[in-house]
């Protein structure tokens, strides 16, 4: 087994050491990229700078890297030189330049390291550029020649070969629902009380972020308290049942798309009627709105965040909750991926305000949250943690102005993120799911 | 001489526009795709939104904080669009309404201190010098320098020779370089209108708006 020390270091050699044949792949794999949304972005950047502090990592360190018009100027620069007649004519005017190795290495650096693709500099954007799409493009070339940094690379990998991204064995993950469901019936006081593997017909099929099962097993027994509450039809997949993909990061569409397509045949071998997204920002953005994309594939079911699952429950009665007794100021941290680029914006309030004595929002909030810095891949990208939890501060600094007790956050990433976070920055909150809060508030 | 140029004024606009539908052209030629995922929201209602609401600062945080530079970059546009037009009018010698003129005078000669305020604002931080490339400046210049000549032509003493030779250079140059962007913003808001009113992101209903 190599450490990730090991697995660093052979990377940078491949990187350093980089052949005209891997560099024409790149380049091959940029080109198939492009399409006419990307080439109207790229011919569209007019520099003016308004989006540099709209970005968490700018606003922490004030490099120029950290600015979202350079991260896209490394794009453009290539996308001119290759496509744009006047970048070809005048490259020194227009500062078109070729895909080399200089650039490359930046690439690496600044659109793996210095980016979260949270898109907040899409939404201040004068043109509306769409970013973070476009880097993800530059990452999905890098991909092609195997240069995506090591540890997200490995998350990638552990999916593609063993179905999550944590590597849990069919067995282990049985055994942990086994346990989860004995404590379940203790606390429900009901035998009949269940978190129903493999059962066919039924309406719901729900994932989870592996991370539940290995670090989170409350937020699992939380999600199957609710369900059992609320009377609902539901199972868990003995064998798909990841909600993340972390090629969306990683810009590979090819393992992207074999990732959520796991879901889909569970979906269908076991007969069920909707696929039902843990709280997991990314996993949510990938599942609801890139897979069919990736897999050029309409979907004849619906995909929802269980948010909206909890939410239709609190709205018909299904789950009566009583707020006292979630005593304690919460307020929300809004999961990028989720909000800003997925569109569950009103429900996780809804069902806070339902739940908890005391709700305190975050200023700016919704659409226009800061990012925590925990997406992107960052957590699996160890070369660049210091940045990661520098670029935290603004969330910390964030979480301290509302006074809360409790950070509540849909997204299982950006809890691992304001965990590290609330250590570093001595924030003294808790940071929980909202399916946990609304399990605790069950009456 | 004058009548030369004011034809190349004519031809340089033609060829500007030509050149930008070309590259509108092969923006189209990457193709487009047609999206699988079911909508959440509308498409429209988002397009709406990227061209109204939210254009204006209370919506959108960079123009809030940047008040200044955004201002100054809508006196700049406005400048620019009203010395186009007075151009266009003069090159068919056709006179302005007065008070059509005195509000170009205002915009046109505040346009242009924007101008070499944004200028400046480029040439001086070390952030804006590490996005831009010659063509920034130039691009400033070229729009500045049209701008002065046509605040001296239209509103101190006709110097049409000038007028129209910068005329004619700017328009050469507006496929060229960063200008284009005129045409492409259009596209792109319209993207991002889409994207994230498909998404059910924008329009945010009024009641949640932000403190």
């Amino acid at each position: 087994m190599i450490s990730q020390k090991e697995k660093n270091k052979i990377y940078q050699q491949k990187v350093q050491s980089l052949s005209n044949t891997e560099q024409k792949i790149i380049q091959r794999e940029f080109e198939n990229r492009i399409h006419s949304e990307c080439a109207a972005y790229l011919n569209t950047c007019a520099h003016c700078g308004l989006c540099a502090d709209s970005c968490h990592y700018y606003l922490t360190s004030e490099e120029p890297e950290n600015m979202p018009a350079y991260k896209l100027s490394l794009v453009t620069k290539v996308f001119k030189k290759n496509f744009d007649v006047f970048g070809k004519k005048f490259p020194k005017l227009t500062g078109a330049e070729p895909l080399n190795k200089k650039n490359i290495e930046e690439w690496i650096d600044v659109l793996f390291g210095r980016c979260t693709l949270c898109g907040r500099c899409t939404i201040n954007c004068t043109m509306g550029i769409n970013i973070p799409y476009l880097i993800r493009a530059a990452r999905g070339a890098l991909a092609s020649a195997g240069l995506v940094p090591p540890g997200l690379q490995s998350t990638v990998d552990t999916a593609v070969d063993k179905g999550n991204n944590m590597g849990i064995s069919k067995e282990d993950w049985l055994e942990t629902i086994e346990w989860l469901e004995d404590e379940l019936k203790e606390e429900v006081g009901d035998p009949k009380a269940a978190l129903p593997v493999d059962r066919k017909n039924s309406r719901l099929l729900y994932t989870i972020n592996p991370r539940e099962a290995m670090f989170f097993p409350l937020s699992i027994s939380a999600v199957g308290k609710i369900f059992f509450d609320a009377k609902e039809s539901w199972t868990f997949s003995s064998k798909n049942f990841d909600v993340t993909n972390y090629g969306l990061y990683s810009g590979d569409d090819t393992a992207a798309g074999l990732i959520s397509e796991r879901l889909i045949k569970s979906l269908y071998q076991l007969r069920c009627k909707e696929l039902i997204l843990a709280e997991c920002g990314h996993g949510f953005n990938s599942n609801r709105w890139e897979a069919p994309e990736w897999l050029d594939l309409k979907y004849d079911f619906q995909v929802k965040s269980i948010l909206e699952v909890i939410y239709q429950y609190i709205k018909k009665g299904r789950i009566k909750l009583n707020p006292e007794l979630n005593p304690a100021p919460v307020t929300l941290h809004d999961p990028c991926n989720l909000v800003r680029l997925g569109g569950i914006i009103e429900y996780q309030r809804y069902i806070l305000k339902k739940s908890v004595k005391n709700f305190v929002e975050m200023v700016p909030n919704r659409e226009k949250n800061y990012c925590c810095g925990g997406g992107g891949g960052q957590l699996a990208m160890t070369r660049f943690a210091e940045r990661r939890i520098e670029a935290g501060k603004i969330k910390s600094q964030q979480i301290k102005e509302t006074g809360a007790k409790i950070v509540a956050t849909p997204c299982h990433n950006c809890i691992d993120q304001l965990m590290e976070l609330n250590k570093h920055y001595k924030l003294g909150v808790q940071i929980r799911t909202i399916s946990e809060i609304v399990a605790d508030a069950i009456v | 001489m004058v009548t030369w140029l004011k034809y190349g004024v004519i031809l340089s606009v033609f060829f500007s526009f030509f050149l930008l539908i070309y590259l509108i052209t092969k923006t189209f030629s990457f193709g487009t795709k047609e999206l699988n995922s079911q909508p959440s929201g509308n498409r429209k209602k988002g397009v709406m939104f990227a061209f109204g609401r939210g254009m204006m600062p209370w919506e959108k945080e960079s123009a809030k904080k940047h008040l200044l530079t955004y201002g100054a970059g809508i006196i700049y546009h406005s400048g620019i669009f009203s010395a186009f037009l007075l151009l266009l009018l003069d090159l068919f010698s056709v006179k302005a309404p007065s008070l059509l003129n005195s509000l170009f005078i205002v915009f046109m000669t505040s346009a242009l201190v924007c101008g070499i305020g944004l200028l400046l604002k480029r040439s001086l931080f070390k952030s804006m010098r590490s996005i831009s490339s010659p063509d920034d400046f130039i691009s400033n210049i070229l729009v500045n320098s049209f701008l002065l000549i046509s605040v001296i032509h239209f509103f101190v003493i006709p110097i049409k020779i000038p007028l129209y030779s910068a005329g004619i250079i700017l328009f050469m140059y507006i496929p060229i370089g960063k200008i284009r962007h005129c045409f492409f913003f259009f596209y792109s808001r319209i993207l991002f209108g889409s994207f994230f009113g498909r998404r059910g992101v924008y329009p945010l209903p009024r009641t949640s708006s932000q403190k």
